[in-house]
């Protein structure tokens, strides 16, 4: 129930612009989901040992508890703090851990609501528009390859940050979903891959779908081949945007039911729900757009 | 020419100012579209507008006359519902371009989406390069032309019209086939493409319906009356109900299509009662002057309300499914008591509309009679997504009934088996249903409420939605409501009962707290005033009758509705059998018994020691059944079971004292 978004740029160039392109193209949809906007931003240079966590904390006293709780928690498991900071609801740690990267992050899962743990994701999420969560988290200033964006339209639960999307691969690190629509066939592959030994933290399809990418990408699948399995596997109706470290992805349902715009030139791959988004980046001028067909899909890397 | 320039102006704006040059007959020219939604939506004027860029959804949608020129792409929607007029546009067409046309020329010069063309009924759409899959998904009538390949499965469930492509079929849709193409054909293609400057020498072929699958095979025979309360809960196991029905499917093999309501025994208003000693109720002859009923519904987001003199409306029922004779019965019942009517699925008749003061206009699936001019002559607008007999069901209309004036308002062949498409080509989600609500809003000024018709299914998450997406009311059905046709299994066994959705969507509101922002309309087996007043007390704003009121006005409850040869006159398109319908003494009749339900809500109200239905809450009500105090969490209160008998007594009798004299 909302609008998606994503860009990857071609040259370094343009990674200074993540951030703004992101927003105005959120903004351009924001009518497909004005209760809460996210970001899945990816910058700077991946240290294999070094990870940024976003926590939800909350605000006030019980935001500050949560912290000691986040801090607590990360010590216990070795992982050194090298910088945190409190932004909006959230708790933002910069830490080197060493170990198994999913173990660690249902630990930490368990102390707060993790919103993301990458070596270079950085997911940004909260209620109100691209602009709004742009004012708290200066979401314009950030440097990246590549980033995906969505906007909520709060139909099923409640308007707060720890609902808004995008959605990482719980337990994944650097892997993360937005989605527009709805996957019929949730309990069955959630059953499924809780079989794996998999967690879930919300009741949400598109943390499924992120679940399920990795669970491929994990065994070893290239992201194209997961994406091309997706299509067969997952029922329902659904334009999603995935990405990785180096990569940014989309796949369609076979009854191409949600909508999905892509544009492409020799600077940037641009997706979004609606053209509207597109035309943002290039007000006042029609784009050679195409519409991806119905159960297809594609990636694209730096 | 007027210049309008979308980096200065809102859309709302813009289509205001080129709704006025096509008044005054001026043409249009808009810059920077930015493939923002709803341009030219609601145009009804001969003028030219030329789109420098890129359009969004609904481009050129509710539109009958005018000529739209797009330089570059377009977003879903294309010309939604167009009448006559035509669209260019120079680049791609996104999904279901053409949708729901009646008569317009759309040419797309690139490619095309998915469902191109879905459910129009006559007109021609072009696509110059490549179509998607289901070109021509559940199409009527008219024609599409495919200059490049087909995608998958074009034709998809087709009922009529041809469809032409020069290029690869890739694979056809079930109920499509090949056939061979006339010269005449030929020839009217080639003045259509010349006619739009395409040049293109190939030559094409021809896809239609392959004629299996627009009639029932078997017809259902017909045995015997047996009163539809013979298969209640409480009647024998093998009844002869239950032995005709498997008998009538041993020869049809199929399931079995009926009208009327469901005939199982489920938790209803019946099993509620009032917390009350109401034995005095009805006593005062006076009592519908000191009870406050007038409601106002709609209004919450700037329409202008629908305007009741008590809390009830008629539900939506069709001409079609119901004759025209009982349509304008109703229409004149509705007037005379100042409550609403709707028209339901399949347009709306121009006596009908003179006769309601307040008409209510159906949208569905099938987009059956839809269109601008009656939308703008509309009170209301009303989505239909499911009903409470069917919910998850498109309407079904058997050929009997499909008769050559119904076919022509609807748009569909004569003398098909009609069964409605199950959902809306362009709401696939809560955020499709948002930009769909705001083309309708923007066709009609934003004058107009816009409503939702709800089948009480997954209520608690439909309800949410519908708050969301900014409907101005909701019309909440339950199981308990009756239909012109449906599957038998479906009527009895599918969705909630009425209560249950009450207190369902009642939770969801409280959950997000946004009771104060959407009225609640609730329908399904709501038979008097009685019903009425639990319904109010349980949390609606106001019921709508459909049943009752057709029983009230002539029918017999035979629950052959669906056959076509109702004996007096109501569910039939038989002028044989309508002529036996009065529609004068019928209109009088459904109206006396409104007055009944009106002197029923106020005797109960003001017995209940209140002077204003908005006073009537949970506190009044005791659960009569532990299923229905599950359901509706009351206390359960078994004791207030000999009250209940008394005040259909007392408030029955009373009302035979008629004060409508």
């Amino acid at each position: 129930m909302c609008g998606i978004a994503g860009v990857l740029f071609k040259n370094s160039d343009l990674n200074a612009k993540l951030g703004e392109t992101l927003i105005e193209m959120l903004d351009g949809c924001q009518h497909r989901g004005p209760d809460s906007t996210g970001f899945a931003l990816y910058g700077g240079e991946a240290e294999t040992s070094e990870f940024v966590l976003r926590f939800y904390v909350g605000e006030g006293d019980e935001g500050a508890q949560n912290v000691d709780r986040v801090k607590r928690a990360l010590v216990e498991f070795e992982a050194e703090i090298l910088d945190g900071e409190r932004v909006g609801s959230t708790y933002r740690a910069v830490v080197r851990y060493e170990g198994d990267v999913q173990k660690f992050a249902y630990a930490m899962e368990h102390a707060a609501k993790l919103f993301s743990i990458g070596s270079t994701l950085d997911i940004v999420k909260d209620i109100g528009g691209a602009h709004d969560v742009d004012d708290i988290y200066d979401i314009h200033s950030a440097n990246g390859s590549h980033g995906l964006g969505h906007v909520r339209l709060a139909t099923e639960s409640d308007v707060k940050p720890e609902a808004a999307h995008p959605f990482w691969a719980t337990g994944f690190s650097d892997v993360a979903i937005v989605h527009n629509g709805q996957i019929t066939n949730y309990f069955k592959m959630r059953r499924l891959l809780e079989q794996r030994d998999y967690e879930f933290h919300t009741d949400n399809d598109s943390e499924l779908i992120a679940v399920y990418l990795a669970d491929k990408l994990k065994h070893g699948e290239t992201l194209k081949q997961a994406l091309e399995t997706s299509i067969v596997d997952l029922d329902g109706t659904f334009s999603f945007l995935v990405s990785t470290k180096d990569e940014m992805g989309f796949a369609k349902d076979r009854l191409a039911a949600k909508p999905m715009v892509l544009y492409e030139n020799d600077d940037l791959i641009a997706i979004a729900s609606e053209e509207v988004s597109l035309n943002r980046l290039f007000p006042g001028h029609a784009l050679d757009t195409t519409e991806p067909p119905p159960g297809t899909c594609a990636t694209w890397s730096r | 020419m007027v210049t309008v320039d979308l980096s200065e102006l809102p859309v709302r704006e813009a289509n205001d100012l080129i709704r006025k040059a096509g008044a005054n007959g001026e043409d249009v020219d808009v810059l920077n579209p930015d493939a923002r939604h709803h341009i030219g939506v609601g145009l009804a004027d001969p003028i030219t507008v030329r789109i420098h860029g890129s359009a969004g959804y609904f481009c050129a949608g509710l539109t009958d006359g005018p000529r739209f020129e797009v330089e570059s792409n377009v977003g879903w929607g294309l010309a939604d519902n167009m009448y006559t007029g035509s669209v260019v546009v120079g680049g791609n067409a996104s999904a279901i371009p053409a949708v729901a046309i009646r008569g317009a020329e759309v040419v797309v010069k690139g490619n095309m989406g998915s469902r191109a063309g879905q459910v129009m009924k006559e007109g021609t759409l072009l696509c110059g390069k490549n179509a998607n899959f289901m070109a021509g998904y559940m199409m009527y009538g008219g024609r599409i032309i495919i200059l490049g390949d087909s995608g998958e499965r074009v034709g998809e469930d087709m009922t009529g019209g041809e469809i032409f492509v020069a290029g690869k079929i890739q694979s056809l849709g079930s109920a499509a086939m090949q056939s061979d193409m006339s010269g005449a054909e030929d020839d009217d293609v080639r003045a259509f493409l010349d006619k739009y400057e395409i040049s293109f020498k190939g030559s094409f072929s021809k896809i239609v319906n392959e004629g299996g699958n627009l009639r029932y095979g078997t017809a259902e025979p017909r045995r015997r009356a047996i009163p539809f309360f013979t298969f209640s809960g409480k009647s024998d196991y093998w009844n002869e109900k239950v032995q005709e029905d498997i008998y009538v499917k041993s020869k049809i093999g199929r399931y079995r299509i009926r009208g009327y309501g469901g005939a199982r025994a489920l938790p209803h208003l019946n099993d509620i009662a009032f917390k009350k000693d109401l034995s005095n109720a009805g006593t005062d002859p006076d009592v519908v002057s000191k009870v406050n009923m007038h409601t106002l519904v709609g209004g919450r987001h700037g329409a202008k309300p629908l305007d009741l003199s008590m809390p009830v409306m008629i539900a939506p029922m069709s001409f079609g499914a119901l004759s025209k004779s009982t349509k304008l019965a109703m229409a004149k019942a509705a007037a005379m008591v100042g409550i609403s009517e709707n028209t339901g699925e399949g347009g709306m008749m121009d006596e009908q509309r003179e006769a309601a003061d307040q008409l209510i206009f159906q949208m569905l699936s099938g987009r059956l009679g839809w269109n601008i001019h009656d939308m703008q002559r509309a009170d209301g607008l009303e989505i239909y997504i499911s009903q409470g007999a069917k919910p998850g069901f498109g309407g079904q209309l058997m050929a009997k009934k499909v008769t050559e004036e119904i076919a022509r308002i609807r748009g569909i062949p004569h003398g098909i088996d009609l069964r409605s498409p199950s959902r809306h080509p362009d709401i696939l989600g809560a955020d499709d249903l948002v930009i769909k609500i705001e083309e309708l809003r923007e066709a009609t000024g934003y004058r107009i409420p816009v409503s939702v018709k709800l089948g009480a299914g997954r209520v608690r998450d439909d309800i949410k939605i519908a708050v969301k997406d900014g409907f101005d009311f909701i019309e909440l059905d339950g199981m308990q409501g009756s239909t012109g046709a449906a599957g038998n299994e479906v009527l009895d066994y599918c969705g909630i009962p009425t209560i249950a959705a009450m207190q369902e969507a009642e939770e969801a509101l409280a959950e997000i707290g946004r009771r104060q922002d959407v009225d609640i309309i609730l329908m399904g087996g709501i038979k008097d005033g009685i019903d009425t007043v639990k319904s109010l007390a349980l949390g609606a704003d106001a019921i709508g009758m459909g049943t009752s009121a057709l029983i009230a006005a002539g029918c017999i409850a035979c629950m052959q509705c669906h056959v076509g040869t109702c004996v007096v006159g109501i569910a039939t398109q038989d002028p044989e059998h309508e002529q036996r319908y009065n529609i004068d003494i019928e209109a009088q009749n459904a109206a006396r018994f409104f007055e009944s339900v009106r002197w029923q809500i106020a005797a109960l109200t003001h017995a209940l020691g209140y002077e204003d239905v908005r006073d009537l809450s949970r506190d009044d009500l005791v659960a009569l059944t532990p299923e229905a105090a599950a359901i509706t969490k009351l206390p359960y209160a078994p004791e207030y079971m000999a009250g209940e008998h008394q005040i259909q007594e007392t408030v029955n009798i009373q009302r035979s004292g008629s004060h409508l004299q």
